[in-house]
């Protein structure tokens, strides 16, 4: 028996992958932390007062489990959807009919992201109300709003994928707003200065063309799925990282 | 208390356990919702598989008891012995050997009997050849030559028939050899099967996997699911009268010809093919899913997807039915429908009304038509008296300045011609179109006007015009222009005048009352506005209406027909209109809000969804609702794949550049005046109450065809043709034959030939096909008398009688046969008799494939069928 288990964990391969034994000691502790790059991230260490719920609400966290839960679905409802015309509307009535585990996968992935735009909300509340802003964490908040902004743009262009009248015309009205920015819609102010016309403006370029098709379909889908995400969890790495190098997570005065 | 380190708390231990039991169980939930409460049709296919097993076990025991019962077990084992002692006596020295010889003896005999069947065919062709020139020629050398052939014949036939007498010996003696072996192991295999089969059938059904089934259309997005639960829909046996497990019904019609492995369910029954989960979900019957299930006849609607023409189509009956509503009340007239375009006005012509009618009658008329005449076609507009004055003020004014009525009640009228023009009135079966107290009138489709009140709505002088020459009023119309003399139709206008009088018939204008210059002017607006341009010609109204968009580039006048627009709403893809744009009105919130029920509910209370519409209340009843919302919902710009459109005859011939048949020459005249396709069906033109003549020249007589354009009488027994006509004739039916026109009394115009010569003519030089020979071949071994003879023979043989009346005897089936070798030409009966579908492919009469010889011998007895005239 002993011979086994020194078999298994006395090689190269078991030592590259857990590089410590679980002797309680500071040092092993310490070395938990510097050897793992996800808690590389966090904090070193959390002060108890930290943790209470009172006080943080837990909504960074949450919104956070939100983000892995949308993501592990969202990888599930690509392998099953088509960013076209043709496909789009039926692979989601598929997903809801056939597709193993697709009922779950889908609203799994619908009801987290209407969670998630709300947590990230009150999280944001919440960091208003205990002043957490200020000095010295007021470029994190810079990049929360910035966060926030990624997260409603996520929200606006996985309304559009499902292809049904719902998100056909969210997106027909909410890229029409677009058409009125100052200076880079063409219906804004000051566009006629720029040469601004529907076919070079904000709106075009949301959607591929002057109006919802086949190629705003393919610009949603690509927004959503690859380059959103990409660039929230890169501000992601930074927000939890200013949060320990700002030190630690806020916490009430003692 | 120990428990003061927040960090052991029992408290958070206990509620981390029961979330962390809740997290589980909500897991295997979704397992299990994922497993089998979204997927029923695992349970339906169980079920349907079960049933299966059933049904085939219990065809399997029945098999097993039927085996039983009939000995059958004893006699597999008496077969078993007589194999095995077979099988011991064939062991025997020297048997094999001389098996194999009688087998090589048979082989022998096969291959010259097969020389021996060659030559005799090339024989039996070179007499055939011969005989067709000696035929043509009469030469004696053929007769010979013929002869000499004849002779060869029948030897190499005596030496066939002695190599078959040699085949049987030889076949018994292997029999013998072998003790019967090979059909004793073909016995014994047969019974065997028959259970194994059934065996195996079971087997089957209990090994195919519980699984989604569906069918892929391809190009298109269908992916129909229904057979997942509908797992017996495509099999021939009922299975269970159970839903989901019935078997299509009408399965060999509607699956045979439309295999769902390439058409799938939706496309005839709409419906969400791709949902399994529930019932509501897969029959579309849940909100934004705007295609509910079409189920039973309703489905038929779907067959205008596709078909073109669905007159004559297995299957489609109850929508064929129901197209003939649109006909009836011309929706066409108004609204703008695919293949109804060019169909003429449903009404008659207006423009010069008010030399027709009594202008009582006019504004009695145009305020509520259905309660003059329950039978009326017109609707209701809902005009007040006021404005039904304007209207018949506007009309009354094309053609004079004031409003008058004529009476004709108070009139005395003239017995004698009375009497004359009732006798005309049957003779010429006016009761075949128009209907008169409730009696006859063909207006299920024909739609000739109700006379029962004539003689109190109408002007006598314009009658008489009108039965003189209807198309000088109403060019197009459908009544024919009967060729009565002057004096006859004066007898036939006094009869209808004097004897279709309206008791309520109002005459307030006797003495003539001019007309004000406002009411014409508010006549006109209203019918502007209302468009009884729609149905009817008036004049000066044909070019008022205007498409919007051009009206806004200032064009307001334009002649051309096709260029005005219909007035109603376009209804060419009502059947497939998104919901959201009919407009429920204040009927949002009482009547659901889907396509069908808008189209009930405008069908039936046209201007009950708020103020301002136009479109006037037919009066439909419930079931004319039902019908005619079932041909809407069937007009659908589904996209459905160019392979499975069906273009009726008309587009085919357009597709292919081949203009549609007209008629020609004098003959045309004749037809424009006689009407004779409102009952016959002429080179695809025309109504089907009547036979078709496309081949009346290869098919009749020129005596015949004469003498009964002179005196029609019918030819086939009534049974047949009353249904077809859809009758009302009261309890005793009268006979029903072609009204007598007259013909040949008058000459065509321009010419000098009379009516007759000219159908005649026409029918000999045009309705003819080069199929049908105009004479019979010849027998010439054969004296006549002698062929007439067999061919009673036959005709006794095959049991025509049935079906065939001649004389007094025979059934009431197929036309009476009587007076056949007056009517029918020799060679159409020689070749109706060869193939009868040839010629009218929904015949019932069966086809016994008689020789060419037997069916000279017919149709010599036949052509002496005549009845002498009297």
């Amino acid at each position: 028996m002993n011979s086994l288990y020194d078999k298994v964990k006395k090689n190269l391969i078991w030592k590259s992958v857990f590089r410590r034994d679980y002797k309680d000691t500071v040092r092993n502790r310490a070395q938990a932390i510097f050897g793992n790059v996800f808690l590389h991230l966090h904090p070193v260490r959390v002060r108890e007062s930290a943790v209470k719920l009172r006080f943080t609400w837990g909504m960074g966290g949450i919104t956070l489990l939100s983000f892995i839960i949308l993501t592990v679905t969202g990888i599930v409802l690509m392998f099953y959807y088509h960013p076209t015309v043709d496909l789009a509307f039926l692979d989601i009535k598929d997903l809801e009919y056939q597709v193993p585990y697709g009922v779950i996968s889908r609203n799994l992935h619908r009801w987290a992201a209407h969670f998630m735009v709300i947590v990230v909300m009150i999280h944001m509340f919440r960091v208003f109300m205990t002043g957490s802003y200020k000095f010295p964490r007021q470029f994190n908040w810079g990049v929360g709003v910035i966060l926030l902004v990624l997260t409603f743009l996520l929200s606006f262009t996985g309304y559009l994928l499902p292809w049904d009248q719902l998100g056909f015309w969210a997106i027909t009205v909410g890229t029409n707003m677009g058409a009125a920015t100052p200076l880079l819609g063409y219906q804004g102010p000051f566009s006629e200065y720029l040469h601004i016309t529907p076919y070079n403006d904000i709106r075009f370029a949301l959607l591929g063309g002057a109006r919802v098709g086949g190629n705003a379909l393919l610009r949603s889908y690509i927004w959503h799925c690859v380059a959103l995400p990409l660039i929230t969890i890169i501000l992601m790495s930074v927000h939890f990282w200013r949060v320990r190098k700002d030190g630690g997570i806020s916490r009430p005065q003692p | 208390m120990a428990n003061e380190n927040p960090h052991s708390s029992n408290y958070r231990a206990y509620l981390f356990a029961a979330l962390s039991i809740t997290l589980l169980a909500l897991s295997a939930w979704v397992i299990w919702n994922d497993e089998f409460g979204l997927r029923p049709w695992k349970h339906y296919q169980k079920e349907y598989k079960s049933l299966k097993h059933d049904k085939l076990e219990k065809d399997y025991q029945q098999a097993l008891q039927d085996f039983r019962r009939s000995g059958g077990a004893r006699r597999l084992a008496m077969l078993e012995a007589q194999l095995a002692k077979a099988e011991e006596a064939f062991k025997q020295k020297g048997v094999h050997d001389r098996y194999v010889e009688l087998n090589a003896q048979l082989d022998d005999l096969h291959a010259k009997m097969a020389t021996n069947q060659k030559e005799l065919q090339m024989t039996r062709g070179q007499f055939l050849e011969t005989e067709y020139y000696f035929t043509k020629t009469q030469k004696p050398e053929y007769k010979k030559k013929m002869d000499e052939l004849q002779r060869q014949i029948d030897t190499i036939d005596g030496k066939g028939k002695a190599l078959l007498v040699k085949e049987e010996p030889i076949r018994q003696a292997i029999y013998k050899l072998t003790g019967g072996m090979t059909e004793i192991r073909a016995e014994i295999e047969a019974i065997r099967k028959s259970l194994e089969e059934r065996k195996e059938k079971i087997a089957n059904n209990d090994k195919a996997p519980i699984e989604i089934k569906q069918y892929l259309i391809k190009d298109t997005d269908k992916a129909d699911r229904c057979v997942s639960c509908h797992a017996g829909i495509e099999s021939n046996v009922q299975v269970s009268k159970k839903e989901p497990y019935t078997k299509h019904p009408l399965g060999f019609v509607y699956l045979g010809h439309h295999d769902p492995t390439k058409f799938g369910c939706t496309f005839c029954h709409r419906g969400q093919g791709r949902a399994t989960t529930t019932i509501e979900k897969a029959h579309g019957n849940v909100k934004h899913w705007e295609e509910p299930m079409l189920k039973g006849n309703m489905t038929q609607t779907s067959c205008l997807n596709c078909h073109g023409d669905i007159k004559n189509l297995r299957g489609a009956e109850k929508i064929a039915n129901d197209t003939e509503l649109i006909r009836k009340y011309g929706c066409y007239s108004c609204h703008k429908i695919p293949g109804y375009e060019g169909m003429g006005d449903v009404g008659p012509e207006l423009t010069n009304v008010g030399t027709k009618v009594n202008y009582s009658w006019a504004v009695r008329w145009l305020m509520d038509p259905k309660k003059y005449f329950s039978t009326a076609r017109m609707p209701k507009f809902f005009f007040t008296k006021d404005q039904a004055e304007a209207i018949a003020d506007y009309l009354f004014s094309m053609s004079g300045t004031t409003r008058h009525d004529v009476d004709y009640a108070t009139a005395t009228p003239n017995e004698q011609l009375v009497e004359q023009g009732k006798m005309l009135w049957s003779q010429a079966r006016c009761n075949l179109c128009h209907m008169t107290n409730g009696k006859g009138g063909n207006h299920i489709k024909v739609y000739a006007p109700d006379l029962s009140k004539a003689g109190s709505k109408v002007n006598k002088t314009w009658l008489f015009n009108w039965i003189k020459d209807p198309n000088k009023y109403f060019p197009g119309t459908r009544m024919p222009r009967f060729r009565f003399t002057d004096q006859e139709i004066n007898a036939l206008v006094e009869y209808i005048v004097s004897e279709y009088q309206d008791d309520e018939a109002e005459s307030a204008y006797t003495t003539p009352v001019q007309i004000s210059a406002a009411s014409i002017k508010k006549g006109k607006d209203l019918i502007q506005q209302y468009g009884c341009y729609g149905c009817h010609k008036i004049q000066g109204m044909e070019m008022v209406q205007v498409a919007p968009s051009l009206k806004s580039q200032g064009v307001t006048f334009l002649r051309s027909d096709e260029m005005r627009e219909k007035i109603g709403t376009e209804l060419s893809s009502i059947g497939s209109k998104p919901v959201d744009l009919l407009d429920f009105g204040k009927l949002k919130k009482s009547i659901p809000n889907d396509r069908l029920s808008y189209i009930k509910q405008k069908l039936r209370d046209p201007r009950g969804f708020r103020l301002g519409l136009r479109m006037p209340n037919f009066g439909l009843s419930e079931k004319e609702v039902n019908e005619l919302a079932a041909v809407l919902y069937g007009f659908t710009d589904s996209n459905v794949p160019v392979r499975f459109l069906v273009p009726s005859r008309q587009e085919l011939e357009k597709m292919a550049g081949v203009p549609g048949y007209k008629f020609t020459g004098d003959f045309a005249k004749v037809i424009s005046d006689v009407k004779c396709t409102n009952c016959h069906t002429i080179k695809g033109i025309g109504a089907d109450y009547a036979p078709d003549l496309s081949l009346a020249g290869s098919k009749l007589q020129e005596s015949w065809i004469r003498s009964f354009l002179a005196n029609p009488d019918v030819i086939r027994p009534l049974l047949q043709q009353m249904p077809k006509l859809g009758l009302t004739m009261g309890p005793k039916p009268a006979k029903i034959t072609m009204p007598k026109f007259n013909l040949g009394v008058q000459k065509v115009e321009d010419t000098n030939r009379s009516d007759v010569d000219v159908v005649v003519n026409y029918f000999q030089q045009e309705l003819v096909t080069p199929d049908i020979p105009k004479d019979l071949p010849v027998i010439a071994d054969i004296v006549m008398p002698e062929q007439i003879a067999m061919g009673k023979k036959l005709y006794d043989q095959k049991g025509c009688v049935a079906c065939h009346q001649i004389g007094a005897d025979g059934g009431a089936v197929g036309p009476n046969l009587s007076n056949v070798g007056n009517r029918l030409r020799a060679g159409f009966i020689f070749k109706h008799l060869e193939n009868s579908r040839k010629f009218k492919p929904d015949i019932v009469e069966p086809n016994y494939g008689f020789t060419e010889r037997e069916r000279i011998f017919l149709t010599n007895y036949l052509m002496t069928l005549k009845l002498t005239a009297k």
